[in-house]
């Protein structure tokens, strides 16, 4: 455990004794809503997980990096921006991984435009995202975040 | 029927079944490596979930709207982006954890913009998340990808608000498992108290829902049907 989600436990468990000792009908309710929202999302949550599980086994992280260091640099931009949004890798392995490709002299653009779509944009988190906020914002936000995470990758070429 | 319904009704999660069993038919190793893979995902919702969900109950239920809309909303200005940057910055766990949060935080009275900030600094600016960045592909290449994420993340979400309006978003369907007071509707007028006095209390000038074991559906009926302002809502399917 990290030490920001220790102090998200810490804080709220803190946040929990204060209700706790203030209004205990109010404290039990809130729990209640917890529980109710869980419920509410576990099924999502598990379908997004083990299609995660899924995308890694077919699409494993190091035939992305094989697939970016093959091509040219528009198509591997292009293809790293796709295969960043459909999967969804840890960052400790993300970035070890564009390392050793940045180190390797693929060029700093794909491995930027993987790397910001990678975390911005879900196509697995899509299906909730879409329940909590509905198509609309789900659709604008992820379609923004897919150009916007390319026009960083081409300002950090020029930059780098 | 019921079945199809039920597909239907949760579409993705059999999408993912039947990739599943398909994969397992026809390359079982490649179907057991799948689940394997994704135990870490699991163990990190596990680490992460339970205290996002208490935390958004608790502080729906103890802060005030008015505190969000001042913090969080339209007129919050440059102070609530840049407590949206916060929020989402150091928060922890996969982007989908902050979905739950932001719906509460919007149904508060936070801004579209400032829930886009939210949910898109927590997915990709995450303090552990720079630490490691910088580990592996040197401090001046993390700090020019954040610099720009930052400036790309104020761009879209000015656009997003622009685009999108508060009434595109659905609103309360994650929070709205079981029973519900929208108690920022509610002005106490205490008829659910009355046609209902074992389920629902006055406290503060607003309606408050005891701990029941067993409901009275007809009770229930009736208390929502006296609502003026249709503040109380139910859903007996609690599943999304």
């Amino acid at each position: 455990m990290d030490i920001f989600t220790l102090a998200i436990w810490i804080g709220t468990l803190t946040f929990l004794g204060i209700s706790l000792a203030k209004d205990k009908v109010k404290t039990k309710q809130a729990l209640k809503m917890a529980l109710g929202m869980g419920k509410g999302m576990v099924a999502s949550i598990l379908s997004i997980i083990f299609a995660i599980g899924l995308i890694l086994t077919l699409l494993p992280p190091t035939e992305i990096a094989a697939f970016l260091r093959s091509q040219s640099a528009l198509l591997a931009t292009v293809g790293g921006a796709l295969l960043g949004t459909i999967t969804l890798v840890p960052a400790f392995i993300a970035f070890p991984l564009v390392g050793t490709l940045v180190h390797a002299g693929v060029s700093v653009v794909p491995s930027v435009a993987f790397l910001t779509t990678l975390t911005m944009v879900g196509v697995v988190t899509f299906p909730l995202e879409n329940k909590a906020f509905g198509t609309k914002f789900t659709a604008v936000r992820n379609g923004l975040s897919f150009l916007f995470a390319i026009a960083i990758a081409l300002v950090m070429g020029m930059m780098l | 029927m019921i079945i199809i319904k039920k597909i239907k009704e949760n579409l993705f999660l059999s999408i993912v079944a039947l990739a599943y069993i398909i994969m397992f038919i026809a390359k079982p190793a490649m179907g057991i490596e799948s689940v394997k893979s994704s135990g870490y995902y699991i163990k990190e919702m596990l680490m992460i979930m339970p205290v996002i969900f208490i935390l958004t109950a608790l502080l729906d239920m103890w802060v005030p709207k008015e505190k969000i809309l001042r913090y969080l909303g339209k007129e919050a200005k440059t102070k609530g982006i840049l407590l949206s940057f916060v929020v989402g910055s150091i928060s922890a766990g996969p982007v989908y954890a902050a979905f739950p949060m932001c719906v509460m935080l919007h149904k508060k009275g936070a801004s579209i913009r400032n829930v886009v900030i939210i949910l898109s600094s927590w997915a990709v600016i995450k303090i552990p998340m720079l630490i490691n960045e910088a580990k592996f592909l040197g401090l001046k290449f993390m700090a020019l990808r954040w610099v720009l994420t930052v400036i790309v993340i104020i761009i879209f979400s000015w656009l997003t608000a622009k685009i999108i309006k508060d009434q595109d978003i659905p609103g309360e369907v994650l929070t709205r498992a079981g029973l519900h007071i929208n108690r920022d509707a509610c002005m106490g007028c205490t008829l659910c108290a009355k046609s209902y006095p074992e389920l629902f209390e006055i406290e503060n000038k607003r309606a408050l829902v005891k701990p029941q074991e067993a409901l009275d559906m007809d009770k229930l009926e009736n208390a929502i049907r006296a609502c003026p302002v249709k503040a109380i809502s139910y859903n007996e399917n609690t599943a999304m």
